[in-house]
């Protein structure tokens, strides 16, 4: 035990000082995105519209034997940012165990982990809007996955645990100044996943996946908790996600994916007396298909549906705070894909439906844009 | 006590030496040469089928799982298999021994300047379709035969015998092929893809054209153009391709020039029957003498 203690130090050590003397692979992915909506008052109604290009630089090579490192710098609404800077050891610790430390998009569900380039759809799903926020689910920590002894199928199970950032972003709200900032207080992410291969032309992905911690804290005193300032706020997310692909020759394939989360959180409320917390429960979920009807064209569409109004100030501090309104939207688009990976041209269209409490109304909204994703350098291959 | 110490320890070794060494190939031939060299002192299985396109399988955790339970995996090299590390990786086997088979093979169209996407896809270590050649055959089943060993010394007599016996079996076989393709020498073809470069220096065939205008571009109508101006001008026999590929573009050439399309696989299992090297090696020339 001591030996293999000694040899897991070792193999850290070296992951974490050791420079490589090969270069690494590096690609840019550049992302064009024109649109014009149809929302009366918006000064984008009825125009064509152009996004600031963005960006993804990936750096990504072995540091030695055991252990890779990758960087993903992105320029976004004109702003340069470290989306992903992360090393992991891939082999050589007890148990098969492959750690994975830095920043990240987190493995809660499937979807989270894929860049957007590699989505099928244009527009985030609803549901990681609200509860991950506009970036997705992307921390700072550390992952621990371990590949589970099942013999006809590949099951892994990850456990992480996380420095909170992504959770706890206070996005205003009237209610916001009854929150705190959370302090020193770690989250904790983890999946359950299984892979089957259902004959030469069908593969389905299945998980389930948790999240917990505190995302903040509230700030006035609590007629239960006499003596302290404030108290942890706390949530819990609970996911399923599937993936099916059935693929019988490199010019046909189908595609079905969904997820779906369940949120259950402390929220402050008001009351005629004073303030206090409450337990809400919450959800959201999207499925789409994607139809690759030739070797370069696909067609597809996805339904989202989540708690939280997309694309408003939210009711409450943030939008996963919401309990009362909901957000309802179909995409749908076609891909257009001359060259393998190297260059994607997509022409979507989202509608949003809005379902507001307390009489409130706000009119549907509907987006059209036209997508061009560019490819350079050797961008490895995406995992199922 | 010493009695029992003694049996573990006979136990042990014979089990040690009845357990097959566990292969995991790339592609369908190489799994083919294992199984002939390795007979029933190894187990193989592969990851890409014959009817799939080597360059570009989906990274599948089930392809991990398969590497998991493996000692040694064998790729053809010349970054054919860009997927493989990630598979490897995703396996966590740290015991995994990976061989190269193209280390020793003579290799072509080995670019001598800089080369970027500008020109397709092209490998930049060379031409990676060389298992079309049977005499490169003999060099990967050397190569595999040296891997088994290092895996398994113990066998070194028994995969030996295997590999003469493949060795005459091609040499056999090569007089054969030769014959039946001796009408087309020095003759010309189109191929789809540029991978047929070494079935045809192996045979005296001479490339002419590709249907696709760079190494992995789709056909293009400028190019299919181009393609039955010169199939016009020359005396050109037929159109290679694996069967893989779309023949929509070699079959639209091939209605105004009448030219024959010549659709084949070029790995073991690509089609129904060919479930061996030598069958496949046998399919396909029988195929092109036959159209030629």
């Amino acid at each position: 035990m001591i030996k293999k203690l000694f040899f897991s130090f070792l193999i850290i050590n070296s992951a974490a000082f050791a420079q490589s003397n090969v270069n690494p692979d590096i690609s840019l992915l550049g992302t064009f995105n024109t649109f014009t909506n149809f929302n009366k008052g918006t000064p984008e109604y009825g125009k064509l519209n152009f996004e600031i290009p963005s960006f993804e630089l990936f750096i990504d090579g072995y540091l030695n034997p055991y252990a890779r490192a990758t960087a993903n710098i992105a320029f976004e609404d004109g702003k340069f940012s470290a989306e992903e800077l992360y090393a992991s050891i891939v082999r050589g610790l007890p148990l098969d165990i492959q750690i994975k430390a830095g920043k990240y998009l987190l493995g809660f569900g499937k979807l989270n982990t894929a860049h957007p380039h590699a989505w099928s759809f244009l527009n985030r799903p609803l549901f990681h809007q609200v509860y991950f926020g506009e970036e997705g689910f992307n921390d700072i920590g550390a992952n621990f996955s371990f590949i589970l002894p099942t013999e006809d199928f590949y099951s892994t199970l990850d456990l992480g645990v996380y420095k909170g950032d992504a959770i706890s972003n206070n996005t205003g709200g009237e209610d916001a100044d009854y929150y705190n900032v959370r302090g020193n207080s770690l989250i904790f992410v983890g999946r359950l996943g299984s892979f089957f291969s259902i004959g030469d032309f069908n593969n389905l992905d299945v998980g389930i996946s948790a999240s917990y911690g505190n995302y903040a804290k509230s700030s006035f005193y609590l007629p239960d908790s006499i003596g302290f300032p404030s108290q942890m706020l706390t949530y819990a997310y609970g996911g399923v996600d599937f993936k099916f692909k059935y693929k019988p020759d490199s010019y046909t394939s189908l595609v079905v994916q969904g997820e779906g989360i369940l949120n259950n959180r402390d929220v402050i409320r008001r009351t005629e007396l004073e303030p206090v917390i409450e337990s809400i429960t919450t959800y959201g979920a999207f499925i789409y298909f994607d139809y690759q009807f030739l070797k370069q064209f696909s067609i597809g569409a996805k339904y989202d549906f989540t708690y939280g109004i997309i694309g408003d100030e939210p009711s409450y501090n943030t939008l996963a705070n919401d309990d009362m309104n909901k957000t309802q939207g179909i995409e749908y688009w076609v891909g257009y894909y001359p060259i393998e990976e190297t260059l994607a041209l997509r022409l979507g269209a989202q509608h949003l439906k809005f379902d507001l409490t307390d009489n409130l109304k706000k009119d549907t909204e509907s987006t059209i844009t036209l997508q061009l994703i560019f490819s350079l350098g050797p961008h490895k291959a995406h995992q199922f | 006590m010493k009695r029992i110490l003694i049996t573990l320890v006979i136990l042990l070794s014979t089990y040690n030496s009845l357990a097959e060494i566990k292969v995991v190939s790339t592609t369908t031939v190489i799994a083919d040469l294992v199984k002939i060299i390795g007979g029933d002192k190894v187990s193989v299985d592969y990851l890409c089928r014959g009817d799939q396109d080597p360059h570009f399988l989906e990274v599948l955790p089930s392809y991990m799982l398969k590497l998991r339970k493996a000692d040694i995996v064998i790729k053809i090299g010349l970054d054919l298999e860009k997927w493989l590390p990630q598979l490897i990786d995703g396996s966590r086997n740290d015991k995994l021994k990976l061989v190269d088979l193209s280390s020793n093979i003579p290799k072509k169209e080995v670019p001598t300047s800089k080369v970027d996407a500008s020109e397709g896809d092209v490998h930049p270590y060379g031409n990676p379709h060389y298992w079309l050649d049977p005499e490169n055959a003999k060099i990967m089943a050397e190569d595999i035969y040296n891997a088994l060993v290092e895996a398994s010394p113990q066998d070194a007599d028994y995969f030996r015998k295997n590999l003469s016996n493949l060795d005459s079996m091609i040499n056999s076989k090569m007089k054969e092929w030769s014959s039946k393709l001796s009408n087309l020498k020095q003759k010309n073809i189109i191929t789809f893809h540029k991978s047929w470069i070494y079935f045809t220096d192996r045979f005296g065939l001479n490339v002419v054209g590709n249907v696709e205008p760079k190494p992995g571009i789709p056909p293009t109508p400028s190019h299919d153009a181009e393609l039955v101006q010169l199939i016009k001008k020359g005396s050109i026999k037929l159109i290679l391709m694996e069967n893989y590929y779309s023949d929509s573009a070699p079959n639209q050439i091939a209605q105004i020039t009448r030219i024959k399309v010549v659709k084949v696989p070029n790995a073991v299992y690509g089609t129904e029957g060919i479930d061996s090297y030598i069958k496949l090696i046998d399919y396909i020339v029988n195929q092109v003498s036959s159209n030629g």
